[in-house]
This record gives C-alpha cells, structure tokens and sequence, in this order.
C-alpha cells in the first residue's frame, strides 16, 4: 500500500520534472540551457550509478570509460548514421563491454572491484588513444555534422527521464530488490535463490547503457574530441559524487544532488575552478563522515542529532581543559588507597 | 643485440623498478596493514616534492637534508588528518568492507582538496631543479646520478622498513594489528596510539619519496595520480601489507616494462602496465609470490 503511494507520488514527480525542463529552453538563454544540459547528464549517470552501485554496494569507478566509448561510437559513426542509431549503437556497445567486464569482475567485491573498474577504464581509455594514433595517425577527431541544440538537449532530456522512469520501476521489481539484496548480504541472496551473478552483471550492463548513451550524446556538444577529453575520468568521478552526497540508495538523492552541483560547477567554475574542486572535496569528505546516507536522508532528525553530539563534544572538551577529569581520576585513585 | 645492450637494458628497468619500489612504499603501509586505500598517495608524494622544491629553489639547501624534514611534516599532516577524519570513520562503520568504502571516498575528497590547493598556490606548469644531473659511466652504460641515488634510496628504505617490521617491537605490534585489531588488542597492544602513527608514518613515506623523486624528475601539481597507480600496481603484484612482495614486485615491473618498450612501442608502456596490474588482479589477487 505504502509503496503504490509513493509509486505515485514518484511517477507525478518526475511528470512535473520533465514537463519543466521541456519547457525551459523557450523561456531560458543559451547559459541556463546549457547548464540545464550538464545538469541532465549527470541525473542521467548518477541515477543509473545508484540504481546499481547504491543498492548492491559495488562501487565502480568504471562510467568515464562507458562514457567514452559512446562518444566515440558517435565520433565515428555519425556521418554514415542517423542521429538515433548512433545512440542506440553507443550505448549498446558500452552495454556489450560491460557484460564482459562484469563477468571477468563482478566476483571481486569491496576495494578490489573499484580499484578493478578504475584500471579497466584507464586500459580502455589507453587502447583507444594507441588505436587511433597507430590506425588513424591522429590522436583527436573533429565532429562535422552537429545536428541542432535543440535535438541534443531533448535527447539527452529522453535519456535521463528513462533512466529515472526505469529506476522508479524497476527498484519495485524481482530484480531490483535482488539487488538491494546482494547489498545487505550476498550469501544470503544466493540461498534464497538469486541467481547474484547476471543480476549483477544485467544490472551492471543498465549502469553501462546509461553513461554510453549519454556519452554519445554530448559527444557533438565538444565538436572535438580525442581520448583524454571523451574519456575524462573527472565525470566518472564526479558521477560517484554526486550519486553519494545525494545519497545512492535513494531514487531522488542524485537528482538533488545533480541539480545543485550542475549550478555550483557553471557558477564557479570558470571563476575559480581551483576553489570549485576543492568544495567538491571537502563536501565529499564532510558528507562521508556525518551524511553517510546522503542528502536525500536529511530528516529534522538528523539536525538534532548534529546538535546533540556538539553538545556531548562541546560538554567532553570542558571536563578535560577544565582539568575536572584529571581531579576526577586523582580522588578515584585516593579512594582506592584509603579503601586499602 | 649484444650483451652489454641487454645489462643496460636490465639495469635501466630495474632502476626505474626500484623507484616503483619507493613510491609504493606508503601505500603498502596504509593500505596493506590499514585497509585504507589512499587515492590521495600521489597527491602527498607530490606535497613532500613541492616542499623539496620550494626549500630547494629559495634557499639553496640540500635535497638530502629534506628528507627528514619532509618525512617529519608528512608525518604530521598524517596525524592531523587521522585525527580529524578516520578516528570518526572507525568508531561509526560498522564492519571492515563500509570501512574500506567509506575510506576510499574520504581519500578521493582528500586527493582533489591537495591536488587544487597546490595548484591554486603554485600554479599548474612544471617545475624542477638540476641536481646531479650528469651521468655517470659504468663500463659502457651509462645512468643519470640522481637516479642512481634515489635507487640507492629506494633500496635502504625498502630494506630497512622490512627489518623494521620483523625485528622490533613495533614491528610485531603493527603486524599482529594487521592479523587482527581485536586480537591485537587482547595482547596488550595500544590500538589508539598505533592506528593514527602508522597513517602518519605511511603518508611520511609519501612524502619522503615525493622528496626524492623530484630531484630526478619534474613536479607538478596533476603527477600524482600516476604514481598512485603505479603504486597500487606494485602492491598487488607484491601482495598487500607484504614490503619485500612490494619490493619485488616493483623491480619486476620496472623490468617487465623496460622490456615490453623496447621490443614494442614506447607509447604501449601505460598500457602495458595496465594489462599486468589487470591480470594480476584477477588470476592472482593475492599478489605474485604467495603460495
């Protein structure tokens, strides 16, 4: 009953959600498009991200590599291929290598599997540049039939309205309450009669589609692109950031999350890109140690229990410095002599 | 190709192996021992060669005697930040593996905190000095001196951390913590004390190898990340927590990848230590010389 009404509520969200980012770019300018823009790609990747990184707690570092294989599919393809196709193509090729990878990894679990994806995408991104160096003779490529903002933007806008639509879905379903099982305990699942590794691998290949379609869409808006820009591992990484501090777990964390960082990073970051990475740390750092559910799971709750532990911290720091804990343990020691 | 092309050869990948060696020196430390695995390795490595760097350039003093030093404000720095976020990750994770992942998130915050900081302060060029930059003549081959000294190095402090840790009693205490904290604990050993200095000691390493490194090579803010994959590969060829393993595994990669340059293509050297640090993961993920 309770999960129908929120299903609801959800699907009403997400009407109203995209019925204002429709109507944003015949009111709006250039900048709040193309903000708009980063902003849906990355609740497209972060959501993708936490539907299958937060729920079975694998965190893989791998999407700038799924990222840029489908702008490279584009790169590639987009002249002897209608728009459509080209995205269809990338993404099913970043879903085709993810199966692959996710049945040579996905039996590592914890550090390993994250350090494992990391290496990957950086093997990915390496082949790719000596490929086109060696094949080509070129290390970029520049992209000559752009089509129009508008048609980028509504693809890009389909994708990450799927992507939320599919979360909303598929976390109801069998398969994403394996997942969420997997999560909290492996073996158990198991027992229970999950079959963990192509859930694991299918939902691994979801995350995959995501980033690659994705990535074959905004690979046009750089017009040029070569490996280290297509496969930047700073939008993997950024994507894993936004997914936490949101909070992974939770269907509307990383959109928050998304939306907020996208104005934060357009605002300062041709400014003051220095200071903008370093609030992105320091936030990361500050919302693993006291958010560890993400912003998504701030309650009044939380606030008050914020307050509480300052004042146990504020209350221990006094006996100390007022020297009440030394004079407390010295007449615990004399007792201890008299009752001798 | 004759003999001596191939001593040169040898000798060329197992110096850069036993830099390999010192930059991993760290990392084992804290990630073997501690299960944390600090991505910010490079960026501290890189804090300890831009120290060198700036003592180096506006006073004139001696790379050696900033060894010390380095380690020393390292060391502190490991403290201060031990203090200040991983005392509250272990006292509020539950069990080892949210540890691990928590860990690594904070070390991301941590690594694009330094990463932006230096380069905020010093600017993103390059940057470098000339010390015992000729070359010195060993039969026919010849080596640049700084690299000979930071191999030396590399070499003492490899050696000397693994004597270290089997005959002192730290030693066993560091190591009976890496078996088991609670176990560690029952013994008598002081958890809350050794916890914090071995992070401060192991970002210390850090810092003592960004020193010697940047004799020999130019610094600047984005090199760190390099290194820590370097440094990541060479304990898992090594086999986590094991220094000798770390030793090992970092001359055989410095040989494997000499090789692998000279038969293929210089531009394959990333790759190829991608595909070595893959495989070893996923055949061997214990490391190389476990039985």
């Amino acid at each position: 009953m309770n999960t129908n009404a929120n299903l609801w509520r959800d699907v009403l969200v997400l009407f109203g959600l995209t019925g204002w980012a429709l109507a944003l770019p015949s009111y709006g300018n250039e900048f709040v498009v193309s903000m708009a823009l980063t902003c849906l790609m990355y609740v497209a990747l972060s959501t993708s991200w936490g539907f299958f990184c937060g729920s079975s707690r694998y965190l893989s570092l791998a999407t700038s590599a799924f990222f840029g294989l489908g702008a490279y599919t584009t790169a590639m393809n987009l002249d002897t291929m209608p728009w459509a196709n080209a995205i269809a193509l990338g993404s099913g090729i970043a879903a085709a290598v993810a199966v692959v990878m996710g049945l040579a990894v996905l039996h590592l679990r914890g550090t390993y599997f994250a350090v494992l994806t990391f290496g990957m995408a950086e093997l990915i991104r390496h082949a790719i540049s000596y490929y086109e160096k060696s094949v080509h003779g070129t290390v970029g490529r520049v992209l000559t039939t752009v089509p129009e903002m508008s048609t980028i933007y509504h693809t890009v806008l389909l994708l990450a309205v799927i992507t939320v639509a599919l979360s909303i879905f598929l976390r109801r379903t069998r398969f994403g309450l394996a997942l969420l099982g997997i999560g909290g305990d492996e073996q158990r699942a198991q027992t229970l009669g999950v079959n963990t590794r192509w859930v694991k691998v299918a939902g691994f290949a979801f995350t995959a589609a995501v980033a690659g379609g994705v990535g074959a869409a905004m690979a046009v808006r750089w017009t040029y692109i070569d490996p280290h820009t297509a496969f930047n591992p700073f939008i993997g990484f950024q994507t894993v950031l936004i997914a936490l501090i949101g909070g992974a777990m939770t269907l509307w964390g990383p959109l928050i999350a998304a939306i907020v960082f996208s104005i934060l990073a357009e605002t300062l970051r041709l400014q003051a890109p220095q200071i903008y990475m370093m609030t992105l740390g320091l936030l990361l750092i500050l919302s693993v140690l006291y958010l560890p559910g993400g912003l998504a799971s701030m309650r009044w709750q939380t606030f008050k229990d914020w307050y509480l532990d300052m004042r146990q911290w504020y209350k221990d720091t006094k006996y100390i410095l007022s020297g009440d804990k030394a004079r407390d343990k010295q007449r615990a020691k004399e007792r201890r002599i008299v009752g001798l | 190709m004759s003999v001596t092309a191939w001593i040169e050869l040898i000798f060329s990948g197992l110096i850069t192996g036993g830099i390999y060696a010192l930059v991993a020196l760290g990392l084992n430390l804290q990630y073997g021992l501690m299960r944390i695995l600090n991505i910010a390795h490079g960026e501290f490595l890189m804090l300890g060669a831009y120290l060198t760097w700036m003592v180096q350039t506006s006073f004139g003093i001696s790379p050696f005697l900033m060894i010390p030093v380095s380690f020393v404000v390292l060391m502190g720095m490991g403290l201060a930040i031990h203090w200040l976020c991983f005392r509250r990750l272990t006292a509020t994770s539950s069990n080892i593996d949210i540890f691990e992942a928590r860990g690594l998130m904070v070390s991301f915050g941590l690594m694009f905190l330094i990463q932006n900081l230096v380069s905020a302060i010093w600017g993103g060029e390059l940057r470098g000095y000339d010390y015992m930059a000729e070359p010195v003549v060993m039969g026919q081959a010849q080596f640049a001196g700084n690299k000979l000294v930071v191999f030396a190095m590399a070499l003492v402090f490899s050696l000397g951390l693994m004597v270290l840790l089997r005959k002192t009693l730290l030693g066993k205490g560091v190591r009976a913590l890496m078996q088991s904290q609670v176990g560690a604990q029952l013994v008598g050993i002081n958890t809350r004390t050794l916890h914090p200095l071995m992070f401060g000691i192991g970002l210390g390493l850090s810092g003592l190898a960004g020193c010697l490194l940047s004799m020999a090579y130019t610094i600047s803010p984005a090199m760190g990340e390099p290194y820590t994959v370097t440094a990541l590969i060479v304990i898992t060829l090594g086999g986590f927590g094991s220094m000798g393993g770390a030793l090992a595994g970092g001359l055989l990669l410095g040989v494997i990848e000499a090789f692998g340059m000279h038969f293929t293509n210089p531009s394959l050297k990333a790759l190829l230590s991608y595909v070595v640090f893959i495989g070893v993961l996923l055949l061997r993920p214990k490391g190389l010389f476990t039985k």
